[in-house]
């Protein structure tokens, strides 16, 4: 086979059910479990975090709490010194990726220190809670091809510097290759009819042996006269075909996405 | 299709070209062998040898020959490195393996001496370039750990800045 795509993971979203976790009044947060670098609050109604790289800022408006971590007793004088760590909200109905992680996702790759090639990366609102997953060690190319969308683009990814922003075709792969290295991750939302195709390409050039893939697929942007099930079905089929083996598969039925 | 000879890498930092010092035997082992091997730097390392690495001297040469790379169009630093490095044959053609077809035809037009092979044409270059592109920061010996991330960073905007026609030196000029 080519390169690349060979044993990758897949996903469509969808998403119906929040895990609860045991309720712990002295803290708010606590690690989703299964993914790394994602949390969850617990108040009147749960909400999921990612750590606020930039701490003090927003980057859409988007709501911050801050948590209280009480010191570890390792220094013993008896002076609880307390850490403050700053949380972003993640809203699942305005990032496919939150709702997907909501609904139950499995493993969706994206971790601390990861490389993530992220295409569709629109305003980056999505892009910076992934470089909040990722962190200061990680890495995440985001690729956009709107100019008024790449333009916040870069305003965000100039606070964020495990982001760099790429304004070119996804179509091309081989435009932008001196500016991408081997990723672990591949997340795409390009909602083109074509888009398989185009995660297939990236995939071949950029993706490690055994990397991830995550695809978001809108039924109506692949074609609008189908049921959605059958373009669903075809689309996995098509990632096969790029060696791409579907490991799960969620709808997001619940979240409804403006596009 | 014979035997690859030489490898262009392009990144953030330079231009690199790489010797392929094993052949592997056969044409239906070699793939197999370049996939199993590229996973390795141990292995890799004695498949491709470094033959010469170009740095890039400032942020306006790197985005200048990144915006050539992007189009295929083979750049005058480009063109004097493959002059100096690739030995110029008596009988049979060179064998070079680039990335991109459009600056493959570059390339040959220029140097009727070197044959290309790309990504579409050749798997076993696809895969050693997906290897070189994995090990690269290590396989460029004169680099520091981050250097090529770092890189990456300054050009990644630079290079998306033009693009959306702010200012590259980040004074923000609105157009609309």
């Amino acid at each position: 086979g080519r390169g690349g795509a060979r044993g990758g993971a897949k996903v469509v979203v969808v998403c119906s059910l929040v895990v609860l976790m045991p309720y712990k009044s002295n803290c708010l947060k606590e690690a989703f479990p299964r993914h790394s670098g994602v949390f969850v609050a617990r108040g009147k109604e749960d909400m999921l975090l990612t750590k606020n790289l930039t701490p003090g800022e927003s980057v859409y408006g988007e709501k911050r709490i801050t948590i209280d971590t009480p010191a570890s007793s390792a220094t013993g004088d008896g002076n609880a010194v307390t850490t403050k760590t700053e949380y972003r909200v993640w809203n699942p109905f305005r990032s496919k990726l939150a709702a997907g992680i909501l609904g139950g996702l499995e493993n969706i790759y994206i971790k601390p220190g990861a490389k993530v090639l992220y295409l569709g990366a629109a305003s980056g609102t999505s892009v910076s809670h992934v470089a909040d997953i990722v962190g200061p060690t990680g890495i995440v190319f985001a690729v956009e091809f709107s100019h008024r969308s790449g333009r916040d683009l870069i305003n965000m990814a100039t606070h964020r510097t495990n982001v760099i922003p790429i304004i070119e075709d996804a179509r091309h792969p081989l435009r932008y290759r001196m500016l991408v290295s081997m990723v672990d991750v591949i997340f795409a939302d390009v909602a083109q009819p074509d888009q398989a195709r185009i995660v297939g390409l990236n995939a071949h050039m950029y993706l490690k042996e055994k990397g991830g893939v995550l695809i978001s697929i809108k039924a109506n942007c692949i074609d609008s006269t189908a049921a959605p099930e059958e373009v669903f079905a075809r689309e996995v089929q098509k990632m096969r075909e790029e060696k791409i083996k579907p490991k799960e598969q969620l709808t997001l039925g619940k979240y409804k996405f403006s596009l | 299709m014979g035997a690859i000879d030489f490898l262009l890498h392009e990144s953030s930092v330079g231009y690199s070209i790489f010797q392929l010092v094993h052949q592997p035997d056969t044409i239906g082992n070699r793939l197999r062998e370049v996939q199993h091997a590229s996973q390795d730097l141990s292995k890799f390392g004695k498949i491709i040898k470094l033959v010469s690495f170009a740095p890039f001297q400032g942020a306006a040469q790197a985005l200048a020959n990144a915006n050539d790379v992007s189009e295929g169009i083979l750049s005058d630093y480009l063109r004097s490195l493959l002059e100096m490095n690739l030995p110029k044959p008596n009988k049979k053609a060179i064998v070079l393996g680039v990335a991109d077809k459009n600056l493959a035809g570059s390339i040959k037009a220029a140097f009727p001496f070197i044959e290309c092979e790309t990504g579409d044409t050749s798997e076993v270059v696809q895969d050693l370039l997906r290897g070189i592109r994995l090990h690269a920061p290590k396989l460029l010996k004169q680099l520091q750990e981050g250097d090529v991330e770092r890189a990456q960073l300054g050009l990644g905007h630079a290079y998306s800045r033009a693009k959306v026609k702010f200012s590259v030196q980040k004074n923000d000029n609105h157009i609309i």
